[in-house]
């Protein structure tokens, strides 16, 4: 039961999402390129329609974290690595961009990514 | 999931209306729907997607806090922990309360 | 596809339902939500975020601190938490203009901010500003400059961003908490310069 003298201490402390990777080592390093795999699993994922099938640019490792599609669905936190990667406008919007040059990132886990 | 949920980039959505001054919570059962998120025994990852499942016409015209109690059912029936019988029941005897 | 019927009409009773339904069970006391309620309706708020960034502007060693590990910087000011256990911070330039968004959902950093707005959590914005960000920003009075990049953070995963605005003009005579009166919720999303 949730009481009342317990709840500073939820909302407080939080609930990181980062877990201790272990012995594994990400696959990909900051500055490389990527591209988003083109997946449409039914159940949950974070990685938008919009950015699938799309060549980005690693810009930070976040380190290993809970791991949504498995989470969700009750497969357990599966913790991937998770990376910041940035995407142009022109790479997510084609010739529509609003502004080519401009730049757009995501958080996407290690399975959503795969070499171009 | 290739849901309506998914709206980056989508067409059609118009004006972003803005509120001046705009309260946390527009009515007080919104401020009691944000806090049973806290409690319905779900993990984060499980509360989005429940919310990503509802049908289309409900996602977009349901209210914010609406989609979340909405949510919030169908978790509480699918973790076992009430059933859709128990919730409509209490709805009812409110509602002839109210009356 | 079945009739459409909304909820809205009877849905303040159906929060009041489960709400007694989940005392019942056991699951949490009301004063427990009471004290949620409170927190989040009145506690925690952008003048948070605020007191980062002014920190920011007038102290470069806590600039440097917040841009290499923001999660850090603002627990230094009392920030942490629920939806902020992975911040990162992004600096407006002369050269590039952050804005912050979640496309899925409504991901924001609730520690530095508190809770989003409705515009925020919206449909449009969510589907706009990922593909047009000029034009939103337009909409919002921010025109940014053709030669100014804008860089739109689509919140997917658990870390939260906070846009650190540039430092107004003319404002070099100011202490840290007349700074902060001066940083506006939006612009720590990013639809606003400040």
């Amino acid at each position: 039961m949730l009481t009342a003298d317990r709840v500073d201490g939820v909302v407080f402390a939080g609930a990181p999402s980062e877990r201790s990777p272990g012995d594994r080592k990400p696959r990909f390093a900051v500055g490389e390129a990527v591209c988003t795999r083109n997946r449409h699993p039914r159940g949950h994922t974070r990685l938008p329609r919009y950015a699938r099938g799309r060549v980005g640019v690693i810009w930070r490792i976040h380190g290993c974290h809970v791991f949504p599609d498995s989470n969700a669905m009750g497969g357990g936190e599966d913790p991937q690595f998770l990376y910041g990667v940035r995407f142009s406008a022109a790479e997510l919007w084609g010739e529509d961009a609003e502004a080519p040059g401009d730049s757009l990132c995501l958080d996407l886990w290690e399975p959503y990514l795969e070499r171009p | 999931m290739d849901g309506i949920h998914d709206l980056g980039g989508m067409h059609g959505f118009g004006r972003i209306e803005r509120e001046a001054n705009e309260p946390v919570f527009h009515q007080p059962w919104e401020a009691r729907a944000f806090a049973h998120e806290f409690v319905i025994g779900a993990n984060i990852d499980e509360g989005r997607h429940a919310i990503e499942r509802l049908d289309p016409v409900t996602y977009l015209s349901a209210s914010y806090y609406a989609r979340w109690q909405l949510a919030h059912e169908r978790l509480l029936i699918e973790k076992g922990v009430v059933d859709a019988a128990e919730i409509e029941a209490r709805i009812a005897r409110l509602k002839a309360e109210e009356a | 596809m079945n009739e459409y019927r909304s909820h809205e009409p009877e849905i303040a009773l159906r929060v009041k339902a489960l709400e007694q339904l989940l005392v019942e069970k056991g699951l949490v006391e009301p004063a427990a939500l009471d004290r949620l309620v409170d927190l989040y309706g009145t506690r925690i708020g952008p003048r948070n975020g605020a007191r980062v960034v002014a920190r920011a502007w007038t102290d470069a060693e806590f600039r440097t601190r917040l841009l290499a590990d923001a999660t850090a910087a603002v627990a230094e000011l009392g920030y942490s938490g629920l939806q902020g256990e992975h911040v990162v911070a992004v600096e407006n330039t002369a050269r590039i203009h952050n804005v912050v968004v979640c496309t899925l959902c409504s991901c924001y950093p609730w520690p530095l901010l508190g809770l989003p707005p409705r515009w925020y959590k919206s449909p449009p914005y969510r589907s706009r500003v990922v593909r047009e960000p000029r034009a939103v920003l337009a909409e919002f009075g921010l025109v940014v400059a053709p030669e100014v990049e804008i860089r739109v953070w689509d919140s997917s995963a658990e870390i939260r961003y906070l846009v650190v605005p540039m430092r107004p003009a003319g404002t070099e005579g100011l202490e840290a908490e007349a700074l902060a009166a001066l940083v506006t919720r939006d612009g720590m999303i990013g639809t606003a310069a400040v």
